[in-house]
């Protein structure tokens, strides 16, 4: 458990999203970077259900990360977020009454996952129903758990193969009340990939309208 | 008669007073006994003032002195029979006359009342006797129900009384039900002779648990054909011959002997079907087949004997030595038996509805966001299968390489090595520390000294001097290393030795790079000088060339120099000069160092 960054990539100009995710991996092997297995990451909608008319309905997600298999977080969007076991999506099938899936809304992150000595590189195919959407990067680096003492090294790694692509400070971390010197969680990496889904799927409307 | 006569005798003395007629029918009913008792009275009575007082004392002793003359005749007629006998009187016939058949009947009536009774009696007794062996008998079984009941579970089924012999309760997820019944066993003849081994309650269990059996795990050099496989003989030895006359604790527990080894043989065949390893595993009928190390075959087998006649055919096993491993076999016992308890624990047993089976802070991983390297450090990885090969593995090397030292040990004697094993073992570890000597020079030259640490695969080597070196499971490698290290060890001797004598040492290197290559290991060499410097004595020893001793010796002393002319100064002759080899072989001494030690005596002259 470290410090991790989540960040977009755009897909390059004339390439598929595919053709992209091959040339970061190019890239990475040549770093010296060691291939270790897959990884995913995915996120399910539901939408809170008899709530009051006038205020606008909260959305609760519940995401899943392979690198803890047998937990479930469960999310408001910049509100509070809870760590489960594997039995909470049973739970929530049982409050179907309260929280409606709206199962359209499913997005997930596949993709292959590298080793660089401390640094952990996950690359993923970002796909809504089954249709690629963009390119989430996920760097961590294990050997430490404050974000203030290795932002900077974390930026330099990340600056060497994703070259302008390269993200600023996540806003998770400055939100914090104790600052960027607080522990990080496993809350945080989950907060950045849900920004990151929703960017997508706002994107979506505008990609969809882009290919047209 | 003689009474008579007395009576006449008194009646004709005494006059009768009007008192004798009342005591007359008094007198006639007291006739048949004591006669002269009424007398008496009379004569007490009949008293008369004018007779003397002595009178009637008189009369009644001279009375009985008739008396006692009449019984002394009877009595002298009775014994000598000479002019007297005794003659019966003949009874009248007419008095004694009941007729016979009355007497039979009446004879046969009472007695038949008699035995009326007796039979009487005796019925009854036999009655209670009976019930009283009823009581026993049903008491017997009652309370050999209570032992079995103190011991075993049991359950009452209808009419039937059911028992539980499986590992069930334990903690066992084997399959089986392991249900015995218990028979009453009371219909037995008591008239005839209750066998010795009578027992009012027997068991009846399973027919597939019937029999003993027992795994047998052997470590065997591989089998070059694999049709070979599964023909494994069975038995070790042939089971008593006790079919159903044993008592129910030995069948209850063999029984479940049984139960145990098949539990264990499920699971390590399920493990080598499950497992995916480099070599597979092979499964054969009743023997799990496996190579811990290339060449080596490992044969877990469950040798199951139902107690039947076995087929008379020679099995080809029998010459060979039991090469049985009791140890992993009551390893195996072991491993099952946690692996029971596992599933019990406390750090288990209670827990929530929905948390699945397993090590208590699992249930933490969810919520705690475990990621994988912690989640498999917590979950027990090794299945039953693996720990025994390790296990084996281990065994076998750890064997190997004690007969690798003992066949150095016996083999070579010049320098001496010394094993001790340390007592305290792990199933996957042991150590020996290897000392290499020689004979007499044990407290100077002990600069060879090596732990060896026995893992599952590898041995590892701590020298002395801080090396760390590892090993393969060859056996070919530590015994290459061995005798390198023994060859080392003798020009340490001489370095040592050096210092006791007082010889200096001019250089030392334990790996030289000039001379022959040897293949194991590397040559090893020093050359010393002695305290005059006079003489130096260069030693080279290798592992396959053996040792090569040369001496120098001075200028003066060497007869094949030729005469020079720019050496003219004397003083140069007492440099040294060539090198002689010495004829190692034909030195005299019992080891290397005391024959370099007699060397260096040799070459030290006195003062």
């Amino acid at each position: 458990m470290g410090v991790t960054c989540v960040c977009q990539v755009p897909v390059a100009e004339g390439k598929s999203v595919q053709q992209t995710v091959d040339m970061l991996h190019k890239k990475l092997e040549q770093l010296g970077a060691v291939k270790q297995g897959n990884f995913w990451v995915d996120c399910e909608t539901y939408q809170a259900t008899g709530n009051a008319t006038g205020q606008p309905t909260k959305l609760l997600y519940v995401m899943h990360n392979s690198e803890t298999p047998l937990s479930s977080m469960a999310l408001f969007e910049g509100g509070p977020g809870l760590t489960a076991d594997a039995n909470f999506d049973v739970l929530m099938v049982k409050l179907k009454s309260h929280f409606q899936n709206a199962k359209g809304h499913k997005v997930e992150s596949r993709g292959t996952r590298y080793r660089y000595c401390d640094f952990l590189v996950k690359i993923g195919t970002v796909a809504m129903s089954s249709s690629a959407r963009g390119i989430s990067v996920e760097v961590e680096y294990c050997a430490c758990v404050i974000p203030g003492d290795c932002w900077n090294l974390m930026k330099e790694f990340m600056q060497s193969f994703l070259g302008s692509s390269t993200p600023e400070l996540p806003a998770v971390f400055t939100s914090k009340a104790e600052g960027l010197y607080a522990p990080v969680d496993c809350m945080d990496t989950m907060s950045q990939y849900l920004e990151l889904f929703g960017k997508v799927r706002k994107q979506q409307v505008l990609a969809g309208s882009g290919v047209r | 008669m003689s009474q008579n006569l007395a009576k006449l005798a008194q009646r004709i003395d005494f006059d009768q007073s009007s008192d004798s007629e009342q005591d007359g029918p008094e007198r006639e009913s007291r006739e048949p006994w004591s006669k002269p008792e009424p007398e008496e009275d009379e004569g007490a009575v009949k008293f008369q003032p004018s007779l003397w007082p002595w009178d009637s004392v008189r009369n009644n002793l001279r009375g009985a002195l008739t008396e006692m003359c009449v019984l002394h005749d009877v009595l002298s007629v009775l014994k000598e029979k000479k002019y007297m006998a005794l003659d019966p009187v003949s009874q009248d016939p007419s008095v004694t006359k009941t007729p016979q058949v009355f007497q039979l009947i009446s004879k046969k009536k009472s007695l038949a009342t008699a035995a009326q009774l007796l039979l009487k009696g005796a019925e009854k007794l036999n009655k209670s006797l009976a019930e009283n062996q009823e009581q026993r008998r049903q008491r017997d079984f009652n309370s050999e129900l209570l032992r079995l009941r103190s011991q075993w579970k049991l359950r009452k089924v209808g009419d039937k009384i059911l028992g539980d012999l499986s590992y069930r309760s334990a903690g066992s997820l084997f399959p089986h039900h392991g249900t015995f019944e218990v028979i009453k066993n009371t219909d037995l003849d008591l008239d005839k002779k209750v066998p010795d081994d009578y027992c009012p309650l027997s068991v009846q269990i399973p027919s597939d648990l019937e029999g003993s059996a027992y795994i047998k795990v052997s470590i065997q050099k591989q089998s070059p054909d694999i049709g070979d496989l599964g023909t494994v003989s069975l038995f070790r030895r042939q089971p008593k011959a006790k079919p159903a006359s044993q008592t129910w604790h030995v069948k209850l527990e063999a029984a479940q002997n049984v139960l145990l080894c098949k539990e264990i043989f499920a699971q390590l065949s399920r493990e080598a079907v499950q497992i995916k390893s480099q070599i597979p595993h092979i499964v054969v009928k009743n023997q799990i087949i496996s190579q811990p190390f290339p060449g080596l075959q490992l044969s877990i087998s469950l040798c199951h004997s139902t107690g039947e006649k076995r087929s008379q055919r020679a099995s080809p096993e029998k010459s060979k030595p039991d090469d049985h491993l009791y140890v992993l076999e009551h390893n195996l016992h072991q491993l099952i038996r946690e692996f029971h308890k596992q599933t019990l624990s406390s750090v288990v047993m209670p827990h929530p509805a929905s948390a699945p089976f397993g090590h208590k802070r699992l249930r933490l991983a969810g919520p705690m966001a475990y990621d994988k390297a912690e989640i498999s450090s917590l979950q027990q990885s090794e299945g039953l299968l693996e720990k025994i090969i390790k296990q084996a593995k281990h065994i076998f090397l750890r064997s190997r390489t004690a007969r690798t030292i003992d066949t150095l040990a016996s083999r070579i004697e010049d320098p001496q090595i010394q094993a001790h094993w340390s007592n305290i073992n792990d199933v996957y570890e042991s150590s020996v520390k290897v000392l290499i000597t020689s004979q007499g020079y044990e407290q100077i030259c002990k600069s060879i000294q090596l732990q060896l640490n026995i893992g599952v695969e590898q041995i590892r080597v701590v020298h002395r001097d801080g090396r760390v070196i590892t090993l393969s499971h060859q056996e070919q490698e530590l015994q290459d290393f061995l005798l390198s290290q023994m060859s080392q060890h003798q020009v340490h001797a001489v370095q040592q030795l050096a210092k006791v004598m007082g010889w200096h040492v001019l250089s030392f290197s334990n790996h030289v790079g000039l001379g022959p290559i040897e293949s194991i290991g590397n040559a090893s060499a020093i050359t010393v000088t002695s305290p005059n410097g006079e003489y130096t004595i260069s030693v080279r020893n290798g592992p396959e060339s053996g040792c090569k001793v040369l001496v120098q010796f001075p200028r003066s002393q060497a007869k094949e120099l030729p005469k020079s002319d720019v050496l003219q100064d004397a003083r140069w002759t007492h440099l040294r000069g060539p090198y002689k080899e010495v004829h190692w072989s034909r030195m005299e001494g019992r080891n290397f160092v005391y024959k370099m030690e007699l060397l260096m005596a040799a070459l030290t002259p006195c003062p």
